[in-house]
């Protein structure tokens, strides 16, 4: 009994394989969102890294009021307001749309800092030495400063990646179905929450550990030069 | 000293150089001129004020009043086009070298004149290692910054600077970093560079390189240029007593 649910007068049963084939098709969802998060979030980071190195005091104060902002917030909070509150000012958003906006403000003003850091990191000496071998801005930034910030850019960015595919779950708070939604879903209609947690545990983990793993590889490649 | 005769033509002009950090005033009005292929060694106490006026002069620092001219041609610090036109003529060293590391030792050479003189691989190429021959290092083509000794890496940084065929170079303490056994090679190729006709203006506290090298030298004190005469005269024959103890306390 503690197996099945009723469904009007037939007992439904629900084999570990059902559990699993629905907990995959809801992992796409959490893959879908973590990669508009990565690309969008990518994207935004690097128009404020570029607005904070080549804008005067204004540009730098507001790039860091909005990752002050952004890192000083939760991320649940930054959802409620993304969907609840877009809605409530009038502006039609799906949870989807509410969940992408969002991971991608959250995970730009994280990426944006570690990229910051990184390129600050390089020493002025690389600087000074490409400006008086009379490169310009562009050509020291692509030949001489990048590659080393790169570099130290690796560990912190895929560390912060992995952080980015499991707060995709927080999601599920505002009823965008992914992985962690899904599996609560399951959860209730199944009475096997140990069963179905579990999976999803084993399923992050397989999203997350081969990002690990190549960043570590990628690492070792650009070390041996 | 250099046997070539000294042209009359004026390379660096500098007029009442002023240049404060926040409200601290470095450079307290520096006129200085440098003619072609001379040959100037500016000595004093750290914080005097050396390196800035060095770095002023090739636009890694910007000063609050005064004029620069480099070639006949206006420093303007503020405009990235004369900047890089400038910086194609007068060249630096470091005292920590600056190699780029992620890249070797030829394309460390070749990397700036590929980018900034279109030149062609081959020409790129060769200049390259006629250069590492030239500051004895030919066989470094291929070796990474790391894997070189203080002194090759310096040496290494002379080529890079000379790649871009700077008629002039500034030279920030080049030896200071470098252990004791390894600053001789680095200055027989600066004291080359002065014979071959390199208009040469180096920070050092190398007193005898000073001594034997240059033509002129020049005692700089809390931001203004002290005293300064032939190299003879102001070793020999120092005439203010901050120059005077300033050469005891060497």
């Amino acid at each position: 009994m503690d197996n099945a649910i009723y469904s009007g007068r037939d007992v439904v049963e629900f084999s570990i394989w059902d559990v699993l084939r629905n907990l995959l098709l809801a992992a796409r969802w959490t893959v879908a969102l973590s990669l508009i998060t990565f690309a969008a979030g990518g994207l935004v980071a690097i128009i404020l890294v570029l607005i904070r190195n080549r804008t005067d005091r204004w540009g730098k104060h507001v790039v860091v009021l909005y990752v002050q902002l952004f890192q000083g917030t939760p991320l649940l909070m930054q959802l409620f307001l993304a969907y609840f509150g877009l809605s409530a000012l009038g502006f039609q958003i799906s949870a989807w749309g509410a969940a992408s906006l969002a991971l991608t403000l959250y995970c730009s003003a994280f990426l944006s800092e570690i990229w910051h850091g990184c390129i600050q990191a390089v020493s002025k000496g690389q600087w000074e030495a490409s400006a008086c071998l009379a490169l310009n801005w562009a050509e020291q930034m692509r030949y001489i400063i990048l590659p080393q910030a790169i570099k130290l850019a690796i560990p912190p960015t895929v560390g912060f990646m992995v952080q980015a595919v499991k707060a995709t779950a927080l999601a599920s708070v505002i009823g965008f179905i992914e992985l962690t939604k899904a599996g609560t879903m399951i959860a209730n209609a199944t009475f096997k929450p140990f069963m179905v947690f579990s999976i999803i545990g084993v399923l992050y983990f397989c999203l997350c550990y081969p990002i690990s793993r190549y960043a570590r590889s990628l690492e070792r490649k650009m070390n041996v030069r | 000293m250099s046997d070539k005769p000294l042209t009359s033509e004026i390379v660096i002009e500098a007029k009442g150089l002023k240049k404060f950090f926040g409200s601290k005033s470095v450079l307290k009005g520096i006129d200085l001129t440098v003619f072609q292929s001379e040959v100037v060694a500016i000595i004093g106490r750290s914080g005097s004020g050396k390196s800035t006026l060095l770095r002023c002069l090739n636009g890694l620092e910007a000063f609050q009043e005064g004029s620069v001219r480099i070639n006949g041609a206006e420093l303007k610090t503020n405009n990235a086009q004369t900047l890089r036109a400038l910086r194609q003529q007068i060249g630096m060293i470091f005292q920590s070298f600056n190699l780029f590391p992620h890249l070797s030792v030829g394309e460390n050479l070749m990397l700036a004149p590929h980018l900034v003189h279109k030149k062609t691989k081959n020409e790129l190429s060769t200049q390259a290692i006629n250069l590492l021959k030239r500051v004895g290092l030919e066989e470094k083509f291929h070796a990474f910054p790391d894997e070189l000794s203080g002194g090759q890496q310096q040496r290494v940084a002379i080529a890079r600077a000379l790649a871009m065929g700077p008629s002039i170079l500034l030279c920030d303490e080049i030896t200071s970093a470098l252990d004791p056994e390894l600053v001789s090679e680095v200055l027989q190729v600066v004291e080359s560079l002065a014979q071959e006709g390199m208009t040469l203006l180096m920070v050092t506290h190398e007193m005898n390189f000073a001594k034997k090298v240059s033509h002129r030298v020049i005692f700089m004190h809390e931001g203004r240029v002290h005293e300064e005469g032939s190299s003879i005269d102001l070793f020999t024959n120092p005439k203010t007593t901050e120059l005077k103890q300033f050469l005891s306390s060497i």
